[in-house]
């Protein structure tokens, strides 16, 4: 409990801190938007051409679309730290983080908030909000959503930490491998059914974002039974923070700070 | 002060200066393989997403629009070339510069600071087209011979265009770059350039695949010389009626924007204030 006051006290801090920069939150809000924007363009341009894809409505896939940005604005807002670990083991300040008595991955992923989140989390409820206006769901959906919203923040953050602990072994002043991992969430936009099935196989099981947004979006379709949408995104999320932590336990016990 | 430090540079001083600057980003860039690396790949794995889309489309509309899918997907892979090619680290270099103050001795260089950015952005060429070599291999196992240019003087056009390409892509870079003097802070204006890129370069869809609603924007602003206008000289998509139409275009629009860029800079640096002591 004393541990719980001290993270939201460091994160209401960080927030603070964070805030004070008001042109970068504006800035930022609309950069993120207009991101959001530009995955719709192509979003537009597709469903131009075809009326479904692998089977999917434009409504359907406009939830993907929706519940993928919203997952990306929660993660960004509440645990986004660990895109600043490559920066932190060249400058050796990951030392100051290791040294509180608290555990070391909370702390470095709450330690840093970006506010342009609520760019993309807001573009995101809006983006859910028209899909199911087009294509209205089951009463439990409006339930279920932040569940899902919840699981899949926690399950790309944890693609992160893995991808992102990288960064003990190849030190270097740059976050690319996480941003392959950012990339890949952009895949969740459409239905995994229509990629090769190794790729199908990576978004589910091995990296499964899948699993708090394809696997909800088809049981809106009715393909799934009701306890899969709600077991499936919280078994994702425990497994794959229960990786995380494993995966950065070992390699932080690699760390040798490169300061002074 | 010596007369050597006095001596006016003449254009093969500037030149040599120019090339040398060039190299050194470029070896630079190489020193930091791993991080192009996965830059590469980071980009190859949002890249693929979008090919994969195209492919589903065409397996639920096999026609749905003037290009057919083999055609589409040489498109696409040579579009991911070009854009892997053009792509330039101006702006955050320029970023990570104003932030640490560092640009101050940037404005100072006797080569000017566009001339001394353009010959860095040079550099960036010059390893993206090392790196660019396997999506080169892999395209041509993926699409086959469909990425070769459609006939000689398609390929010199491509490769004019192409070149053109890169003041185009300079020149929004340099102009956009100027608000980090201002803001102090470039983040956003990078994301916002990359997404207007995104959407209207032809990245993701040739400009004849587009909504109309979309198309008639694109064609009036320059990203789709970055992009588009290469390709479709390169793959003979372009009728040969248009090629000139289109280099001209390209060339006023390169020449346009640098001009901006380098008319606006002195007023913009009026206002900037170095960070750090």
């Amino acid at each position: 409990m004393k541990a719980l006051r001290f993270y939201l006290e460091l994160y209401w801090i960080a927030l603070k801190s964070r805030a004070e920069y008001r042109v970068d939150f504006a800035v930022g809000v609309v950069t993120a938007l207009s991101s959001q924007a530009a995955a719709l363009a192509f979003f537009w341009t597709v469903f131009t051409h075809a009326p479904a894809i692998g089977e999917w409505s434009s409504a359907e896939v406009l939830f993907l679309f929706g519940l993928s940005a919203m997952v990306l604005g929660l993660a960004e807002a509440t645990m986004n730290g660990i895109w600043m670990l490559p920066f932190y083991l060249v400058a050796g300040e990951l030392d100051r983080l290791l040294v509180y008595p608290v555990r070391s991955l909370p702390f470095v992923l709450i330690s840093r908030p970006e506010l342009h989140s609520l760019g993309n989390f807001v573009s995101g409820a809006i983006t859910v909000g028209v899909a199911w206006s087009l294509a209205p769901p089951p009463v439990a959906a409006y339930f279920l959503l932040p569940v899902w919203v919840v699981c899949g923040a926690f399950i790309y953050t944890s693609a992160l930490v893995v991808v992102g602990s990288l960064s003990f072994i190849t030190l270097g002043h740059h976050a690319w491998h996480m941003m392959a991992v950012h990339n890949l969430l952009a895949s969740a936009r459409y239905p995994v059914t229509i990629y090769p099935r190794w790729l199908q196989i990576l978004t589910v099981f091995v990296l499964p974002f899948g699993a708090a947004i394809f696997v909800p979006g088809n049981w809106l379709r009715g393909e799934y039974p009701a306890w899969v949408a709600l077991v499936a995104p919280i078994a994702a999320a425990a497994a794959g923070v229960g990786l995380a932590e494993r995966v950065w336990k070992t390699m932080a016990n690699r760390y040798q700070s490169s300061g002074s | 002060m010596t007369a050597t430090a006095l001596r006016v540079a003449t254009f093969s001083h500037l030149a040599a200066s120019f090339a040398l600057l060039a190299e050194k980003t470029a070896r630079t860039r190489l020193a930091y393989r791993s991080a192009t690396l996965l830059a590469l790949l980071a980009n190859g794995v949002a890249y693929s997403v979008i090919v994969l889309v195209w492919v589903a489309v065409y397996r639920e509309n096999p026609n749905p629009g003037p290009l057919a899918l083999p055609a589409m997907l040489a498109y696409l892979v040579t579009a991911f070339v070009a854009s892997e090619i053009l792509s330039l680290n101006v702006d955050w270099r320029v970023l990570q510069r104003v932030r640490m103050g560092l640009i101050a001795t940037d404005v100072i260089r006797p080569l000017g600071f566009g001339t001394f950015q353009m010959a860095q952005a040079v550099g960036d060429v010059l390893v993206n087209l090392v790196f660019a070599t396997p999506i080169v291999v892999v395209g041509l196992w993926f699409v086959g011979g469909g990425l070769l240019p459609a006939s000689l003087a398609a390929a010199l056009c491509g490769l004019a265009s192409g070149a053109l390409a890169f003041f185009v892509a300079f020149g929004i870079t340099f102009l956009l770059v100027q608000a980090v003097f201002v803001l102090h802070s470039g983040y956003g204006i990078v994301t916002a350039k990359m997404a207007l890129h995104q959407v209207f370069s032809g990245l993701a869809a040739p400009l004849v695949m587009m909504p109309e609603a979309l198309r008639d924007i694109a064609v009036w602003l320059p990203f789709r010389h970055i992009i588009e206008t290469p390709v479709t000289i390169w793959l003979g998509l372009a009728p040969s009626a248009e090629v000139p139409s289109l280099l001209a275009a390209q060339a006023a629009w390169g020449a346009s924007l640098v001009g901006l860029g380098s008319v606006i800079f002195s007023s913009v640096l009026k206002k900037h204030q170095v960070q750090g002591g």
